[in-house]
């Protein structure tokens, strides 16, 4: 049986939890599905842009299938939305609550703080790994289906590779509403961050001489492999999830040491 | 009064519910409760006073372990409220000062969260408490008046028969008949074995309930006094109709006696403390009518701890 606590929490959530699966269940049938048909459009539109404009979006060619699922799922729009949902909900675990009050009587029950923080991100990172996974399992299915010519390793690869991902910035999520119990903390200080590693990452691969900087950023380690061509990298997925881990691990331990609701 | 342990000063000294030594707290520079020492006996009813702003809310939340002392320490049930949190939260009802539920929940689900968090609790306990609260438990707690969500609060402080029940501010948003029936709830937990440590700044609810009362101002514990000998000296407003006219200063150097007014055959004083002096002065001359307004908790109250800083608080609480 699920801890009391887990199950709250998911009940509690699950509009918003219901609501990003189904958008980003969208998002990701809708643009797939439109791969035929954009068969023709995609030479034009990749002709108007700017080479430059393409790598800072990480699109490197809309022709091919992988290029396709590129850039329409895994490099702006597919982590832009999976991100916004990570950050949100983790937002949720202790930063909320314990903004309006609604902790007090969560922790008031026989639960360590340690316990009730762990079962708090369990709670979201579960639902949050399971919107995450959305893309990868409706890819598994559609891109059979309409017959792109790419191997479906690949595509589980860059797949795990969001779920990574969002995994790593749930944790930092997570650390910082631990560490101060302010939701626009959260919102502002994890949103910049991301902000910050998708150009990191985008400026790395286009001027010389910054190259290092991409290894500073968390989408180096998802999309910079190229998994769509180059399937699995398991040692860069390690490192998100180690971030991830750490991240979390730190605001447990945080949490577990402050004053609540000051 | 019904449910009150007989157990004075003596004897029960081994078995303490709730204690704290030079518990203290700052928020930074701000003091939230300084020095504090306070023992709460198993089976009693503590009431916890003063205005807003003294303190109350900081101690029981080191109580329970949402802050940290700065400096000192609590133990309830004999068990430390961080290191032991998870047992003793088992053993502890809570009622919090500002209450905010989790979730959108109708209140009967919220109730069942909170049976199952802590390990089971038998539902009819809590229809029991609902019916005796008068409260409806298949609507949300989101729509509900402040007045039913304090019944729920205090429903799910209760359900599981906690050894110590801390309840900041408890009857806040309940009307009369229900603060009656809270004050009939604690004096049934108490004669049930179960500590009631309860905040307020309202002394009526108090002096209906509690065995003792701690008193704090300004982060500071001022007193800490059994409800009747807070009772005892009170300050009382006397009236006494003569036959004659009296003299003043027959009256004015009596002890505890002071405000005397004498306009014509009548006098006007406080008391406080004993009345037997006044009576025994008066009594030398013909008394046609006496009038003795019943000692105000309210009263003893602001002569006692507050003069002048904090009494408005204080003042208004009760009206």
């Amino acid at each position: 049986m699920l801890p009391a606590l887990v199950r709250k929490t998911w009940r509690d959530d699950r509009l918003a939890l219901f609501g990003w699966a189904g958008g980003v269940a969208a998002f990701t049938a809708i643009y797939t599905s439109f791969y035929s048909q954009f068969q023709g459009a995609a030479e034009l539109k990749q002709d108007a842009l700017p080479q430059g404009m393409l790598d800072f979006l990480g699109i490197a060619d809309m022709l091919s299938p992988a290029g396709y699922l590129q850039a329409t799922i895994f490099s702006l729009v597919g982590p832009l939305l999976v991100l916004m949902c990570a950050i949100t909900l983790t937002a949720r675990t202790i930063a909320r609550p314990e903004e309006d009050g609604g902790m007090e009587l969560m922790l008031a029950n026989p639960v360590s703080r340690a316990a009730f923080a762990w079962q708090r991100v369990a709670s979201a990172g579960s639902a949050l790994t399971a919107i995450a996974a959305i893309p990868g399992i409706l890819l598994m299915i559609i891109v059979p289906w309409i017959g792109m010519d790419i191997p479906l390793s690949n595509v589980a690869a860059a797949s795990a590779g969001l779920v990574a991902l969002v995994w790593s910035f749930a944790g930092v999520a997570f650390l910082v509403g631990a560490a101060t119990g302010k939701r626009a903390a959260v919102l502002a200080i994890t949103g910049g961050l991301a902000v910050a590693a998708y150009m990191a990452n985008a400026i790395g691969g286009m001027l010389d001489g910054w190259h290092w900087v991409r290894w500073l950023s968390p989408f180096h380690y998802f999309i910079g492999t190229d998994p769509l061509h180059t399937g699995w990298h398991p040692v860069e997925l390690l490192a998100l999830v180690l971030l991830g881990a750490a991240t979390t691990t730190a605001g447990v331990i945080v949490f577990d040491r402050r004053d609540i609701g000051v | 009064m019904p449910g009150r342990k007989a157990g004075d000063d003596v004897g029960m000294t081994s078995d303490i519910a709730l204690l704290t030594e030079d518990l203290t707290k700052f928020y930074g520079q701000r003091r939230g409760i300084e020095g504090l020492n306070l023992e709460v006996r198993a089976g009693e009813v503590m009431g916890f006073l003063g205005p807003n702003g003294a303190g109350k809310t900081t101690t029981i939340r080191l109580l329970l372990d949402f802050l940290r002392p700065s400096r000192g320490h609590a133990t309830v049930l004999g068990l430390d409220p961080r290191r032991d949190k998870a047992a003793l939260h088992r053993q502890i009802g809570y009622l919090p000062g500002e209450l905010v539920f989790p979730g959108r929940d109708k209140a009967d689900d919220l109730l069942h969260f909170f049976a199952a968090a802590r390990g089971g609790v038998a539902w009819s306990q809590v229809t029991e408490l609902a019916e005796r609260l008068d409260l409806d438990l298949s609507r949300s707690v989101r729509t509900m008046s402040k007045g039913n969500k304090q019944k729920v609060g205090l429903v799910q402080a209760f359900m599981h028969r906690p050894a110590v029940l801390v309840l900041d501010e408890p009857t806040s948003g309940l009307d009369p008949l229900m603060q009656q029936e809270f004050l009939a709830m604690v004096r049934d937990a108490s004669g049930a074995g179960q500590t009631v440590f309860m905040s307020s700044h309202v002394l009526a609810e108090v002096q209906q309930a509690a065995d003792r009362v701690a008193i704090v101002r300004d982060g500071q514990l001022a007193a800490v006094e059994r409800v009747e000998s807070l009772g005892k000296r009170a300050v009382r407003a006397v009236e006494i109709h003569f036959d004659d006219p009296v003299d003043p200063t027959e009256f004015n150097v009596l002890p505890g006696v002071s405000d005397v007014v004498v306009s014509g055959p009548v006098l006007k004083c406080t008391v406080d403390g004993r009345i037997d002096p006044l009576i025994k002065a008066a009594a030398r001359h013909e008394v046609v009518d006496m009038l003795s307004a019943e000692p105000d908790l309210e009263e003893t109250f602001l002569s006692f701890y507050y003069h002048g800083e904090g009494a408005g608080d204080a003042s208004r609480a009760g009206a």
